[in-house]
């Protein structure tokens, strides 16, 4: 009798497993955690860990002076490994010294355990930024869908450790996951610009970036105008530098139409006619 | 004193006839190495993210030895009935409790040797460079912190009945303090008052262990804690290992070791 209920018992155990086995793979399949058990151990909590991945890349960034949770932080401080991004080109990030969250120790036991911990706001540069490297990583296998990292890597990559190559396999990897992004786009066409100086494959990349970026207006996801800008402005120093003035001229008023400082372009788009009008 | 030593020898065979020293160190030495051998964006110069996985892992292994051994030492004698024989023979109640203390702390240090050469090994071959003084001096305050801690066990075991309590509860403490001691005095400003006050008195009561954490120096190359600091946290330190064990043989040479 045993042995029959057992069998029995076995008998259903394995109907279910045929039935539920099929079932959970298109769960796994639906929310991309297929075939990586870390991902499925922490479910949805992997986007908490992303950004935790993130600001422990960022706290690496200032060689461990980084606020805790504790620690009073200004109300919209910006991430500065986020910052330094959207930075214009060439500009490097730089110490801000109103940015000290400690202030002034409060007791003489606060004032003795500052020995113990990094006091000086510090960035890293050069080959060391290469640091950071392994919790953006971290950072994108828990969240594919967190753009900032793809970008933030990227431009580490290519413009402290001249790693183009590096860079443009891991926005690939991003525009995988995220393929109607222009924020990648505008980065992948970055590394072929400054960093392969093929400014031709660079402008049709960020073609398609202001294309993917006016695909999201239209279909009112509300995309950043200043990435519509940044594409622009990536526009005119291509022009420039392969030294088409019609298009310069042209992307110039496209960027002066939304822009809202406009007297400096104004100024550009006068110096870029007399450029046209009178040929060096 | 040759009391002490002989009951700190006892401790010190202890830790390396049980298991858990072994057990802990091949798990950080597989842990580092697997973290080790990945590879982020073909760059094998990266290495401050295997520096700090090593060292918190060396931090919770060495935790771990400190206060269980430590826990356990005075209930698994007072269980097994040789209390009685020990302290039959001319040692008096503060003997064992210091033997017992130098024992673990002892045992604790020669663990942490072996745990900081593993780890100087494995940051020399990725960072082709040796800071021995801030290595040496990272060990020193991370030893002199599981003094107070291997103190603060050891009060707890005559304390508390069980040493799997006793345990809990310093892992707890332990943990609290270095997550939030250094801010409390923070938190007491916001909450202000009464409460606020109350806040503070426990800011400048606890030990604050935070102090003997210096990953972030050594990770990040901040080359060594001015030495003045690292005396004056090392007599910190010792007075409140002695004022914990202090407060444990005072506790001890009232308890009952029947019950």
């Amino acid at each position: 009798m045993n042995r029959l209920i057992l069998t029995v018992v076995f008998a259903c155990c394995f109907t279910l497993a045929t039935e539920l086995a099929p079932m959970f793979e298109s769960i796994e399949a639906r929310s991309g955690t297929a075939g990586d058990p870390l991902l499925v151990l922490v479910g949805d909590s992997r986007r908490a860990f992303a950004n935790q991945f993130f600001s422990m890349a960022d706290r690496y960034f200032h060689s461990g002076y980084y606020p805790t949770i504790f620690d009073a932080r200004k109300k919209g401080a910006a991430n500065h490994l986020d910052v330094a991004v959207h930075e214009e080109p060439g500009a490097k990030p730089e110490a801000d010294d109103d940015d000290n969250f400690m202030g002034k120790p409060r007791d003489k036991i606060e004032e003795f355990g500052r020995n113990f911990i990094p006091t000086v706001h510090t960035h890293l540069t050069g080959q060391s930024a290469e640091e950071i490297l392994p919790w953006l990583k971290l950072s994108a296998e828990m969240d594919p869908k967190r753009i900032d990292t793809y970008v933030t890597a990227s431009f580490w990559l290519r413009t402290q450790l001249n790693q183009p190559k590096e860079a443009e396999r891991f926005l690939r990897e991003g525009l995988r996951a995220n393929p109607d992004s222009y924020e990648i786009l505008l980065e992948l066409g970055r590394v072929d610009f400054y960093s392969r100086s093929a400014p031709e494959v660079a402008r049709n990349i960020w073609n398609e970036a202001l294309e993917k970026w006016q695909a999201q207006e239209k279909a009112g996801l509300k995309p950043d105008p200043a990435g519509r800008d940044e594409i622009l402005g990536e526009f005119v120093r291509e022009d420039e530098k392969v030294g088409n003035l019609q298009q310069l001229l042209a992307d110039l008023e496209e960027l002066k139409k939304d822009s809202i400082g406009t007297g400096s372009l104004e100024k550009y788009i006068e110096d870029v006619k007399e450029r046209i009008a009178h040929p060096q | 004193m040759n009391n002490v030593i002989a009951v700190a020898g006892v401790v010190i065979k202890e830790l390396y006839r049980r298991k858990d020293f072994y057990v802990l160190f091949v798990m950080t030495a597989l842990i580092t190495l697997v973290l080790g051998s990945i590879n982020f964006f073909n760059d094998d110069h990266i290495v401050r993210y295997l520096k700090d996985a090593c060292l918190l892992l060396i931090w919770i292994s060495s935790l771990i030895i400190g206060i269980t051994t430590a826990a356990r030492q005075i209930p698994a004698e007072r269980e097994s009935r040789t209390i009685f024989p020990l302290l039959a023979k001319p040692i008096g109640r503060a003997q064992l409790i210091s033997g017992k203390f130098f024992g673990c702390w002892m045992a604790s240090g020669l663990a942490l040797i072996v745990f900081y050469f593993f780890f100087a090994i494995i940051s020399a071959s990725r960072d082709h460079s040796l800071p021995f003084l801030a290595y040496a001096q990272a060990m020193w305050l991370h030893w002199i912190c599981l003094g107070i801690v291997i103190a603060l066990s050891l009060l707890g075991s005559v304390v508390f009945t069980a040493p799997s309590s006793n345990s809990t509860i310093s892992f707890i403490v332990v943990a609290g303090i270095m997550f939030c001691g250094r801010h409390l005095n923070g938190v007491a400003v916001n909450i202000g008052g009464v409460r606020g006050d109350i806040v503070y008195v426990i800011y400048y009561s606890i030990p604050h262990l935070e102090w003997y954490d210096i990953r972030n120096f050594v990770v990040h190359d901040w080359g060594t804690v001015p030495w003045t600091a690292c005396l004056g946290a090392t007599i910190y330190g010792a007075m409140y290992a002695g004022l914990l064990l202090g407060a444990a043989w005072l506790i001890f040479r009232k308890r009952s070791l029947t019950t």
